[in-house]
């Protein structure tokens, strides 16, 4: 499924920008307000001789919508299981609620709410067995525990399933309810790994709406991690992580502003001499993406009519758009996002198929 | 850690055993095939020497203690299930003592073999066995911590294992020996030398002689070094299960 494309935000940053947040990173020392619901600081996590996490640090105030953004094995699930204390840090240290993760586990463990990228229910019980479980194992005072059970299950629209084995759920269902469970203690922070994944558009859409309406009602943070890029578009602030290491910071909107220049993409059989061209007469630097070659430059319709014309290398195809997020990943990175997942089997394909 | 929570915990596996009908009739049938195949199979030829008492009374207490081994034993597979089907992570991140978790699924094991042993029990006077009724009713109670040590045995396997196929050939690997050299098949008088001594390093032996001794009032040891096994063996195995459990990564 690709969804990056035809939605509405498209955003570009430069390597230029990419290097000056990395330089404000660094040279600004983190201030640690009193309304930041999570604070990261240097957290690092090593499996041997592996860096699965780079320190990173990063600050979430309190009610905002905080995305992790990176392709499989960056490091995201690894930064939440550390996070959700499932997962010693190696080194550094994070404050959730003002608790800390290695000192006060059981603390941060009462103030979140965690949904699991793989589901996590007991699909053997009812749904509402599953709450009911959870409610009492939180310590939600037995007085309250009916009202919060009607509660998170007509949140999730789910009350006329309440009885039902969860096993005869619907991936979407099962999800909700996952949703709903994380509510009923009254996390300060919800932490989602991947919420949508493996979900049509139309159940993606209403988790969504849930997960929106989630912060407009109880005001709560949430912190999610997707490789969805047009997902990442719903937070209000995304970092970008790649190789454990976060590469850029900030809102959608402020990446929006960073959009200035134009994607074109280039496909020829001679490579080397194409790029030997750009390089001589127009200083473009670009990088292999998607089987062909791809560069920023601004004013881009003009640009290839110009390009068409003065090349000495023969093209096979060209486009241009709009910058996206994807863009936005792959001038941090010179990598797309899924190149390590899906991609790998189409690209062996087209080689396969340009070799016949 | 707070007794509510340990009761939830105990339900929940006890309403799944439950809910699980086909698994439930294999386990409530299998001890009487032990008892009609063993016992009228043996009757004949170990007659003379089981204390003056019917092979077939003799045996009730040896299949009881073998059912509480296998179900308590097996019950301990519900980790790697849980595991397996992500539920384990929902336990892990909330804020209940690991403790609790290992200590409700061995009270929960042992609750649901002592179901079994009620069945072996109750249909014992059918196949003419004679026993005390009283005596009975205490070997349930005894049985309970035998069952949490042996599941506890089976938590210290189950957290170490990553597949279903792994625990079931570990665990046979550890059953069959365990149960083979209690005593509960036969009298532990007599036994050739290397034998004895394998049979008094069982564990499981004194749990069948306390079980036997209240059923049928044949001892072999002393009833407080019975109870002392069974204590001994249930709090060290319960604190190596969570220490083992915690370890464990979701």
């Amino acid at each position: 499924m690709r969804f990056g494309r035809q939605t509405g935000l498209g955003a570009c940053l430069s390597l230029a920008d990419a290097a000056w947040l990395c330089l404000k990173d660094r040279g600004e020392p983190k201030l640690m307000s009193a309304t930041s619901a999570i604070e990261v600081h240097e957290l690092s996590k090593h499996f041997g001789a592996i860096e699965a996490v780079s320190p990173i640090s990063f600050d979430v105030p309190e009610g905002e919508i905080f995305g992790f953004l990176g392709p499989n094995g960056a490091g995201k699930t690894t930064t939440i299981k550390m996070l959700c204390t499932l997962l010693a840090p190696t080194s550094g240290s994070a404050r959730l609620a003002g608790f800390d993760i290695v000192k006060q586990p059981d603390d941060v463990r009462r103030a979140i709410g965690v949904i699991f990228q793989d589901p996590s229910l007991d699909d053997r019980l009812t749904a509402l067995e599953n709450l009911t479980l959870h409610a009492v194992v939180y310590g939600v005072p037995r007085a309250e525990r009916k009202a919060r059970l009607e509660e998170a299950l007509g949140f999730v629209e789910l009350e006329d399933r309440k009885n039902d084995i969860v096993r005869t759920f619907s991936g979407g269902m099962k999800r909700r309810l996952e949703i709903g469970r994380g509510l009923v203690h009254r996390p300060r922070i919800l932490f989602l790994d991947e919420p949508t994944t493996g979900l049509d558009p139309q159940t993606r859409k209403k988790t969504w709406e849930v997960l929106r309406a989630l912060r407009e009602r109880y005001g709560l943070t949430l912190f999610l991690t997707t490789h969805y890029m047009d997902e990442a578009e719903n937070c209000d602030r995304i970092a970008i992580i790649d190789h454990g290491k976060i590469v850029a910071e900030g809102s959608p909107e402020t990446l929006k502003r960073r959009v200035s220049k134009d994607i074109v993409q280039v496909r020829t059989a001679e490579t080397d001499a194409l790029v030997a061209f750009l390089q001589n007469k127009y200083a473009i630097e670009p990088v292999f993406a998607d089987g062909g070659l791809s560069f920023q430059v601004e004013h881009g319709d003009a640009f290839i009519v110009e390009l068409v014309s003065s090349a000495t290398v023969k093209l096979e195809s060209i486009s241009v758009r709009r910058p996206t997020l994807d863009d936005v990943f792959l001038a941090l990175t010179g990598r797309q996002i899924r190149d390590e997942s899906a991609h790998g089997s189409r690209d062996a394909m087209r080689a396969m198929a340009r070799r016949r | 850690m707070r007794a509510e929570v340990i009761y939830y915990l105990c339900r929940r596996d006890i309403v799944k055993f439950l809910r699980d009908r086909q698994n439930l009739l294999a386990s409530l049938t299998r001890p009487l095939l032990w008892i009609l195949a063993v016992g009228f199979g043996l009757r004949a030829s170990v007659a003379s020497n089981t204390h003056g008492v019917d092979f077939v009374s003799f045996l009730i207490p040896g299949v009881a203690t073998m059912s509480v081994l296998f179900s308590s034993m097996f019950s301990a597979i519900s980790i790697v299930w849980d595991r397996e089907f992500g539920f384990l992570k929902e336990l892990l991140v909330s804020p209940v003592p690991r403790f609790s978790i290992v200590l409700a699924k061995m009270i929960a094991a042992s609750i649901t073999s002592l179901l079994e042993v009620s069945v072996v029990l109750l249909a014992a006077p059918l196949f003419g066995a004679h026993f005390h009724p009283l005596g009975a009713l205490v070997a349930l109670l005894v049985l309970v911590p035998f069952g949490m040590a042996i599941n506890a045995l089976g938590i210290i396997v189950a957290s170490r294992m990553k597949t279903f196929e792994g625990f079931g050939g570990i665990v046979n690997f550890v059953l069959q020996p365990m149960f083979f050299f209690s005593g509960a098949l036969y009298p532990i008088e007599n036994l050739p030398r290397a034998l004895g001594i394998v049979v008094r390093l069982n564990p499981m032996s004194y749990s069948v002689d306390l079980t036997r001794g209240l059923l049928i009032g044949v001892y072999h040891f002393p009833i407080a070094l019975d109870i002392g096994v069974i204590v001994t063996s249930a709090l060290l195995l319960g604190a190596t299960a969570t220490w083992s459990f915690s370890k464990m990564q979701a």
